[in-house]
């Protein structure tokens, strides 16, 4: 909890910072003698502690004062100096905003003309180097208001018009929170997450495992699930997503295999000896083929270093700090590096089998193209210097590697960097003001103070089309007009200007930000979403109760990077700390909701994710032993793939189109898999087991509870809900069939057999007499079109 | 009863994804909520994104002077009625000239001038001139609300091709990339989309269509979480309503065409005419040029005045010309000087176009200096004055459009305020006989 110290003296007194640690420039607050202060209140008082944190903290000192107020910033030289509760370990975090208080406290206190300091200061009536950054007449500064009012008024805590939740209520927050809300059980939850992780159902071995409602049982199933080979799959397509490698442009073999560096060995391909191929045909196909698979393995070289730190069990810090790439057999041989390498590949033909290797420093056409290094080998920083995501994420001549900067702070600290900028009154008339905006005028400083010394760590990168070259240095040297390379108020030692951006790696692998965004990507992975971000429209009446949401979440964020960080970064405890979570067990609610505002808190509560055309997919391959085939490319597109160039972002709602396509979907997985059941032997069934095409509904009681126990059992393989075979939902289906096959006898034009299309495949003939294939084949149709089907 | 409930689920967008509050009624009516939403005969809104931050002064707001053009002067800019453009007839590297666009739709064209975008980046640029909110994630784009205000139960309600595309969860974002596409979505109930081939018949789909509905109705009796309610209103809307997209065989072309902005117009044009289809973003990119400009613009400007030209032409043979409102946007501007690569920079400062029914042409609003400074406006005159006036952001055209399209009083839009004061609204924006300068 919050702890300081005060010095009272008499009916007026002097705060001083009365919390241990250092905090960075700062001085002792000056305080205008010919002023008298306001009387300081208690501050360790609950409810002003709390109006701090949830109100002025979250409202004001983040959102407005902290990108500037801070070591590194740009007024990190002013009194006024703030810590980031956001790079703070969890155990400190209490203490950066007790700190944070103390500077609110005594900038408030402090008058200037008989009026706050810190107040006129917001509204730039006073000499301030951000100017005006709040409206009198906004949320923001009333709630400033609200603070000085309660200062001076310790003992009346009623806040007309602003309120700030008890300080018990947050203390109980976690508990309120999932008040009301029903949760999967565990072999529910399991399911949902074999399907997730691996595309796949629990084994019965599994299910009776975790039914022990041991939490070692489930731990120990999905560590079992996390070394299976569609693990990796499903992994690699996830932070695909996320950094978009397989949307690096034109052919990698060119853009990321640069000629400069590679010219003699990037297009072995075109040379490659298939003449063990007599037919020519065959022999060019082959050809094409190769180059294919050497174009894919080059993009998802970082991706298998991804899957190679997860699998073996190495820390997720690597990902900015390894020291050395992945390559295959077929881009070893671009990077020329083959030869040396052909020993250590269990298949030196297979495209996609990938061992970590260190590549030596680059060696260019000219001498001047040679890459610097102390060590003789390429500085290596995990993902961040292969050559995919510098070419993915490219620079121009004025870009001057911000777009790489900006990326960086997104992919790997989970910081927007272009949101840190807020509305500039006017921004032309700023630029023009100054010779150099970037570094002069506060409303760029705001960002470019972060993300140009980033932009410079990139800088050796700085050729701009990477069909010759990805590496090169700038002849002039690096740009002065920006603000030197580094990172956060840290300055790049010249010393380490050639593994610059492994100097960034080792940093970044020690920000409390990165381990909270790694977290953030295993949510994402899991439910489709990223973390919620904290409610900044003050105005919105729902504010408090968005606000509780975000809070509830942040708290979860918490604890699973804990168990991330205490298992040196293991990304898969990130994994099952989500899944072992209530955020991931959420499943309904146990009541309608009442209000307006709890609603609010519960608007982003339960996964409720539209699967994605491969996870669909795989799921369809988990439940009827084959893929549908058809959710690819351009269909692939129209239910909301990504192409990782132009289209990005996967769609989260089902348009029309969508809906049109699960309706194929259904028709013609129906289609595929109920007659091709029936034909099997009943042993070796997936769907119908317990019924064969003569058993029809009415006909005797057992009749009819065995169809009942198979519709019991189509629920929960296609649907995983757990229906006894009397229940109102059961009821439904079974009424389905038997409507269906009432109506065909008086209104089917149909042969006494499958439609043609539907027969196609079958192991032996399966006549329908009566009906009921095509009737079943309903009932799978119906299925399928659930949202227990279509949604994780 | 089926009107009760769209105008329920309507409130809030969704086509038949009601909310909460609605369920009663959802739950009465969502078996008779079978059949194919009827056609959506208008208005049509097509949203064109310069995307990556057009030159303005290469288009509707040429200068011409002290540096800012060395394609032209001054003295060579052209005039069309009140329109003064810049002249690129011989720079233009094919698509439409300035010269030709200007003397074609001059007359139904209305400009606005001196638009602060009040950022300078990218991201917060797009979101900010799609939403008129630059402050919130939540606002959906004007085409995704528009499309939910008046036709949210259209199985293609809003089609985007890119560019900023938030819904704000009203309605959902179809993404439609090729033509083709569209006859494979047409009949989903047949094999192959051959609607002679059926899967089932009628009368076992009939019963599998009666089932869900039927479960649906049951499962609003549930307390679900909100998420969960949305996704299944959503998801059964999205398959009911696309069974109207049948309708739009007809009017998919047999040719695709070459151009880009072309490719993106025959789909929602085609969506448009079958009555399935609200809105459209249509987006062409690279405008972003730092580095030579003039040759970039000079591309780029034509091939957007194409595409628009191409809309209306199409829109034209199609007979829904006159239901159509366009607006042609942009993030952000360009410096109105050059940079050391010949490339022009970002500038806060910009300029938008519309053109439709309800829109008085040939107007030219607002207005920036020799500097290419913003000019305050008078938002009663709506003539750029030098005391007093306002900014023009965003969120002064949002309102303006809101009130162009009739959804300003919708719960829908109401849900997403943009708090302009009522002295700060553009008054006669779209009727008004105002000129800037």
């Amino acid at each position: 909890m919050l702890s300081r110290s005060l010095t009272i003296w008499g009916a007026f007194c002097v705060c001083t910072l009365g919390v241990s640690g250092p905090l960075p420039g700062q001085e002792e607050p000056t305080q205008n003698r010919d002023e008298p202060s306001l009387p300081c209140p208690a501050t360790d008082d609950a409810s002003l502690r709390t109006f701090f944190v949830d109100q002025v903290w979250a409202n004001v000192g983040a959102a407005r004062c902290l990108n500037c107020h801070k070591a590194g910033g740009d007024a990190g030289d002013s009194r006024f100096v703030l810590l980031d509760p956001e790079r703070a370990v969890e155990e400190e975090r209490d203490r950066f905003l007790a700190v944070n208080q103390d500077q609110f406290l005594a900038r408030t206190i402090d008058r200037d003309g008989g009026e706050s300091r810190l107040l006129l200061k917001a509204l730039g009536e006073l000499e301030h180097g951000g100017e005006q950054v709040l409206e009198r007449d906004s949320v923001e500064y009333r709630i400033l208001l609200e603070w000085q009012r309660r200062l001076e008024s310790p003992g009346n805590m009623d806040s007309p018009g602003i309120e700030a939740s008890e300080p018990d209520d947050r203390e109980s927050d976690s508990t309120a929170y999932f008040a009301g809300v029903t949760r999967l059980d565990d072999r529910q939850l399991l399911r949902r997450a074999t399907l997730s992780l691996a595309g796949r159902l629990p084994t019965p071995a599994e299910l009776a495992a975790v039914s022990t409602g041991e939490a070692a049982a489930l731990d120990a199933v999905l560590d079992g699930v996390m070394t299976e080979e569609s693990f990796y799959v499903r992994l690699r397509e996830g932070f695909n997503d996320i950094f978009l490698f397989l949307g690096v442009d034109g052919n990698p073999d060119q853009t990321v295999i640069s000629y400069e560096h590679f010219e003699q060995t990037r297009h072995w391909y075109q040379h490659h000896d298939l003449s063990h191929i007599a037919d020519e045909d065959e022999r060019r196909r082959a050809g094409y083929q190769l180059a294919n698979d050497y174009r894919r393995a080059i993009l998802e070289e970082p991706l298998w270093l991804i899957d190679h730190i997860v699998r073996d069990n190495r820390p997720f810090t690597e990902i900015v700090t390894a020291d050395y790439i992945m390559v295959s057999p077929y881009t070893a041989r671009g990077y020329g590096i083959f030869d040396e390498l052909r020993e250590r590949f269990a298949d030196p033909e297979d495209p996609f089998e990938f061992i970590p290797v260190q590549l030596k420093a680059l060696r260019g056409r000219n001498e001047s193209e040679n890459q610097e290094s102390d060590t003789g080998f390429y500085p290596h920083a995990g993902v961040l210097s292969t050559f995919q995501y510098l070419s993915r994420y490219g620079t121009t001549e004025t870009n001057r590697n911000r777009l790489r900067a900006r990326m960086y702070y997104q992919h790997f600290l989970d910081v927007d960097v272009l949101e840190l900028a807020a509305r500039v009154s006017d921004a032309a008339a700023v630029t023009a003001r100054f010779e150099n905006p970037t570094m002069q005028a506060a409303e760029c400083v705001v960002c470019h103070r972060t993300l140009d010394p980033v932009a410079g760590l990139f800088q050796d990168y700085w050729r701009h089309d990477p069909n010759f070259a990805i590496y090169g240095r700038r002849k002039e040297g690096w740009f002065t007009d920006m603000f030197a390379a580094g990172f956060e108020g840290e300055d790049l030692p010249a010393d380490d200007r050639w593994r610059a951006l492994a100097w960034l790696g080792e940093r970044t692998s020690r920000d409390p930000r990165f381990a909270r965004a790694m977290v953030g990507h295993a949510y994402y992975l899991l439910t489709g979403r990223r973390p919620m971000l904290p409610p900044t429209d003050l105005t919105d009446p729902l504010h408090e109760s968005r606000r509780r949401a975000y809070l509830a979440q942040q708290r979860q964020i918490d604890l699973v990077t804990r168990r991330f960080i205490d298992s040196n970064f293991n990304f898969k405890e990130a994994l099952k700390g989500w899944i072992d979570s209530d955020f991931y067990r959420a499943d309904g609610l146990a009541a309608a909701l009442e209000s307006a505002e709890r609603e609010a808190e519960l608007i982003d509560l339960g996964i409720v994710r539209l699967l994605s055309p491969e996870q669909l997919e795989r799921k369809i391959e988990a439940v009827f032993g084959q893929r549908w085939g058809r959710l690819t490319e351009q269909t692939a597109m129209l239910y909301g793939a990504i192409d990782s160039k132009e289209v990005t972002q996967r769609a989260t709602d089902p348009s029309g189109a969508m809906g049109a396509i699960q309706r194929t979907l259904a028709n013609d997985v129906a289609c595929r898999h109920v007659a091709l059941d029936f034909s099997r032997p009943a042993e070796e069934r997936l769907l119908f087991a317990e019924v064969e095409p003569d058993v029809l509904p009415g006909d005797s009681a057992e009749a009819d509870q065995r169809i009942r126990r198979t519709i019991s059992h189509l629920h929960e393989r296609i649907l995983g809900r757990t229906d006894s075979p009397d229940s109102e939902e059961v009821a439904r289906t079974y009424r389905l069939l038997s409507i269906i096959l009432e109506d065909s006898r008086t209104r089917s034009q149909g042969e006494g057999r499958e439609i043609y299309h539907c027969r196609q495949g079958l192991l032996r003939e399966v006549p329908d007499p009566h009906y009921t294939v095509r009737a079943w084949r309903s009932v799978v149709t119906y299925l399928l079109r659930q949202p227990e089907f279509l949604y994780e | 009863m089926r009107r009760d409930f769209l105008k329920c689920c309507t409130a809030v967008g969704l086509g038949l994804a009601a909310p909460t509050f609605c369920s009663s009624e959802r739950a009465r009516a969502s078996i008779e909520e079978r059949d194919e939403p009827p056609e959506y005969g208008g208005p049509y809104y097509v949203v064109f994104n310069a995307s990556g931050g057009w030159d303005t002064t290469y288009l509707m707001d040429p200068k011409g002077i002290d540096g800012i053009n060395r394609l032209y002067t001054s003295d060579e800019i052209q005039i069309a009625g009140e329109h003064r453009f810049a002249p690129n007839q011989e720079h233009a590297q094919g698509g439409m000239s300035n010269e030709a666009f200007f003397a074609a739709y001059g007359d139904e064209l209305l400009v606005l001038n001196g638009l602060d975008y009040s950022v300078n980046n990218h991201s917060p640029g797009a979101r900010y001139m799609a939403t008129g909110k630059l402050d919130s994630l939540a606002y959906p784009t004007f085409a995704a609300l528009v499309a939910a205000c008046q036709g949210a139960s259209c199985p293609l309600a809003f089609l985007t091709f890119g560019n900023y595309s938030a819904t704000g969860n009203l309605v959902a974002m179809s993404r439609v990339p090729y033509l083709p596409s569209l006859q494979r979505i047409a009949n989903a109930d047949s094999i192959e989309g051959n609607a002679r081939s059926p899967y089932h018949e009628d009368f076992a789909l009939e019963r599998i269509e009666e089932a869900l509905a039927e479960r649906r109705s049951s499962r609003s009796d549930q307390p679900l979480l909100p998420r969960q309610e949305r996704a299944e209103n959503m998801l059964y809307a999205a398959q009911v309503n696309s069974k109207a997209l049948k309708r739009i065989t007809p009017f998919i072309p047999n040719e695709i065409p070459r151009q880009r902005l072309a490719q993106q117009a025959e789909i929602a044009l085609a969506s448009f005419k079958a009555g399935v289809c609200v809105s459209a973003n249509l987006s062409i990119g690279q405008f972003d040029s730092h580095a030579n400009n003039d040759a970039d613009q000079m591309k780029l400007i034509p091939e957007l005045l194409e595409g628009i030209d191409y809309v209306l032409r199409r829109a034209e043979e199609l007979g829904i010309r006159e239901q159509l409102i366009i607006v042609a946007q942009s993030e952000m501007g360009r410096t109105p000087n050059y940079n050391s690569g010949q490339g022009k920079d970002h500038w806060s400062i910009g300029s938008i176009m519309f053109l439709g029914p309800g829109i008085a042409g040939n107007r030219v609003v607002g207005g920036t200096d020799d500097g290419q400074f913003a000019r305050p406006m008078d938002p009663t005159t709506l003539t750029a004055v030098d005391e007093g006036g306002i900014r023009v952001r965003p969120e002064h055209i949002h309102q303006s459009l809101r009130e162009l399209a009739g959804i300003g009083e919708h719960e829908a839009a109401k849900r997403f305020p943009l708090a302009v004061p009522e002295q700060e609204r553009l008054v006669g924006l779209w009727q008004g006989s105002s000129t800037g300068t």
